[in-house]
């Protein structure tokens, strides 16, 4: 017996080293980039995750021999340090946190792991290894509203927004300009559920802009495919956000929608990696930089509209400025004075509703 | 135009009270028996996956009804393996249900996230689920208050040492109960996923198992006013929405905090009564009588 104990006592470490090699082993084989990434929700939501994991995908087919560790559900707690610490310990020398609320926790890793180069999605902290990227999604708004203002037979709009904060507003707001360029008839109706993510109120909020008369319906949520489904199913007319893919939801009602193409600038940002020249920067792109793409149209879609918005989609891809002056909001002050065009930041910072836009931002 | 304002309001109050409704009826009748089970959210969350899993599979949205309910049950049976033959405390087991909820439920509906299945078809106005939830507080009533099985069961609630006494079986009754609640939690929470919400999501439920905890207090146990209660919940959250859709200028903040406030309202004064309707028993073990 304690003869057993002892063979067993001399196993022992020798087991624990043997368990501890298949996780040393690619930090030792490093020449092959390893790519971690942390979604905070799944990412089969034909939403915001679906996108970011498709660009991820893209990036490895662009470059042989890149690993990719990814990790679902991932919360905005101190639990996202941990699920990144282990990619980190596996090898990982590139991460991308990819929700707003993993910002603060990449970023004290990012400290912690000078060797290591992060890139989170939507923030503003900067370092040596920190960059932040994100679409410039106001403008690309713009030709969903010229899609959503010709194909409208109610002159009725429905926006189920999430958490309406200035940077949803502002693609409210160039949503209703858009719109309002084809068909100044047209009015904008949002309804905020106070969450990014809860189905049941999304279903009730897509549901009362419909009774409202809306017969094209718009969503800035993490997933569209409650809203997209609903107005599917109540014979309404759908513009889908964050995902190309979510276009398999509506086969009848689908105009377009806007999908982020976060592949070229996550394949940039590796190859930078592995050549050691990893530059943070703060990146906002939009339509003309391939960051944001316009899907494919649905049946319904009339040539004629669909040359309309591709039109609208160059313009914007070349520089145009939706939000250039006269701008007067929805009680016909005017908050963008002739002449003046707002960008960059200020896209973030608003507090009220264009002119057509029903209701109050604040 | 759009439909008229009171009859929208009206048709979303009952599609988001219906799922509160399920849930509230299986509660009530499970605490009629005695038993509070704060794992009703869990419930619903296991009912929610399996039935959207169970509809993703079979392709048939009744099929994946019938399997939330089975889950339900399975879920709601181990609960009432701890509280009732092993006398654990029931809020602490109801609790630990909440999530074993939360996680068995992420479990079971991971593979089917982003799976486009079909969901309960509309028989008119609505769909099947809907149309059979006041009936089935009609019937819940009427079997509380008018067969043996019902008076068995309340007072069993009351007190089960009284109903053992008189040649009853309280474990029995209460295992029976807790079936039917688990059933019921279970097809609330395909509601949601299969008719409402069209879509699978950890924790979709949001905290509606607790509102419906809060709505039997609000009902005074009884099945019939749960009907009323679950329309005011539903309603209160549908009337901020279309107020919005509207551009009525309401607080959205304010206008969620109206469902609690009724219950602290309804608590306040069922409080003033002097006599509560909560079952005398409630939470506590039955241990036989020795």
């Amino acid at each position: 017996m304690t003869r057993l104990r002892m063979l067993l006592a001399a196993l022992l470490p020798l087991v624990l080293a043997l368990l501890a090699l298949p996780a040393a082993w690619p930090a030792a084989a490093a020449d092959n980039l390893i790519v971690g990434a942390i979604y905070v929700g799944s990412v089969n939501d034909y939403g915001y995750n679906r996108s970011m994991h498709d660009g991820l995908m893209a990036m490895k087919a662009a470059i042989p021999g890149v690993t990719v560790l990814e990790a679902e559900n991932v919360p905005e707690s101190a639990e996202a340090e941990r699920v990144m610490e282990g990619m980190i310990q596996q090898g990982a020398k590139l991460i991308f946190a990819t929700s707003f609320g993993h910002q603060q926790f990449a970023f004290n890793l990012a400290q912690k792991h000078p060797d290591v180069d992060f890139e989170h999605a939507g923030g503003w902290m900067q370092a040596a290894n920190f960059g932040n990227f994100f679409g410039a999604t106001q403008a690309a708004w713009y030709p969903m509203g010229v899609a959503a203002g010709k194909m409208t037979k109610t002159n009725t709009l429905g926006f189920v927004a999430g958490v309406p904060i200035g940077y949803v507003i502002g693609n409210i707001n160039a949503f209703a300009l858009g719109a309002r360029s084809v068909n100044p008839k047209v009015e904008v109706r949002v309804v905020a559920t106070g969450s990014w993510s809860d189905k049941a109120k999304e279903a009730a909020a897509t549901g009362a802009l419909i009774d409202q008369g809306a017969d094209v319906i718009a969503m800035h949520v993490d997933s569209p495919a409650t809203v997209i489904q609903v107005a599917e199913s109540r014979g309404v007319y759908s513009i889908g956000f964050q995902s190309l893919e979510a276009r398999a939801l509506a086969p009848k009602g689908w105009i377009t929608g806007l999908g982020f193409t976060w592949g070229p600038f996550m394949t940039a940002t590796a190859k930078s990696v592995i050549d050691g020249a990893f530059k943070p920067a703060m990146v906002r792109e939009g339509l003309g930089e391939g960051m944001i793409a316009i899907a494919p149209f649905g049946p319904a879609v009339p040539e004629e509209t669909q040359a309309l918005v591709t039109a609208a989609a160059d313009k914007v891809g070349k520089g145009f400025n939706p939000f250039t002056g006269p701008i007067t909001d929805n009680t016909g002050v005017v908050r963008i004075k002739d002449g003046e065009a707002w960008g960059g930041d200020k896209m973030g910072n608003f507090d009220w509703y264009v002119e057509g836009v029903i209701g109050k931002a604040k | 135009m759009s439909a008229a304002f009171p009859i929208a309001l009206a048709s979303a109050a009952i599609l988001s009270g219906t799922s509160l409704l399920y849930a509230t009826l299986g509660e009530l009748i499970g605490e009629r028996a005695g038993i509070v089970n704060l794992g009703l959210e869990g419930l619903m969350l296991i009912g929610a996956s399996t039935g959207f899993a169970g509809a993703a599979v079979t392709a048939n949205p009744y099929l994946g009804v019938a399997a939330a309910a089975l889950a339900g049950v399975a879920a709601n049976g181990l609960f009432s393996y701890v509280v009732i033959t092993r006398h654990a405390n029931q809020l602490a087991a109801g609790l630990s249900l909440t999530f074993f909820g939360l996680g068995a439920s992420a479990l079971i509906g991971r593979p089917f996230v982003g799976a486009i299945v079909p969901g309960l078809p509309h028989l008119g106005a609505f769909d099947l689920l809907v149309w059979l939830a006041a009936p089935l507080a009609i019937v819940l009533s009427g079997l509380l208050y008018r067969t043996r099985w019902g008076l068995t069961l309340r007072a069993v609630g009351e007190s089960p040492a009284a109903a053992f006494a008189a040649g009853r079986r309280p474990d029995r009754v209460q295992y029976e109960a807790l079936a039917v609640a688990g059933a019921l939690g279970g097809i609330s929470g395909a509601h949601l996923s299969l008719a409402v919400a069209l879509t699978w999501d950890e924790g979709m439920t949001a905290g509606r198992g607790f509102i419906a905890i809060a709505l039997v207090i609000f009902a005074g146990w009884n099945p019939l006013w749960a009907v009323i209660g679950a329309l005011v919940f539903g309603g209160a959250e549908s009337l901020q929405l279309q107020f919005q859709a509207r551009g009525v200028d309401v607080s959205p903040f304010l206008m969620n905090m109206v469902p609690y406030l009724l219950t602290l309202l309804v608590l306040t004064f069922s409080g003033l009564r002097g006599r509560s309707a909560a079952p005398a028993g409630l939470g506590r073990s039955f241990f036989g009588v020795e």
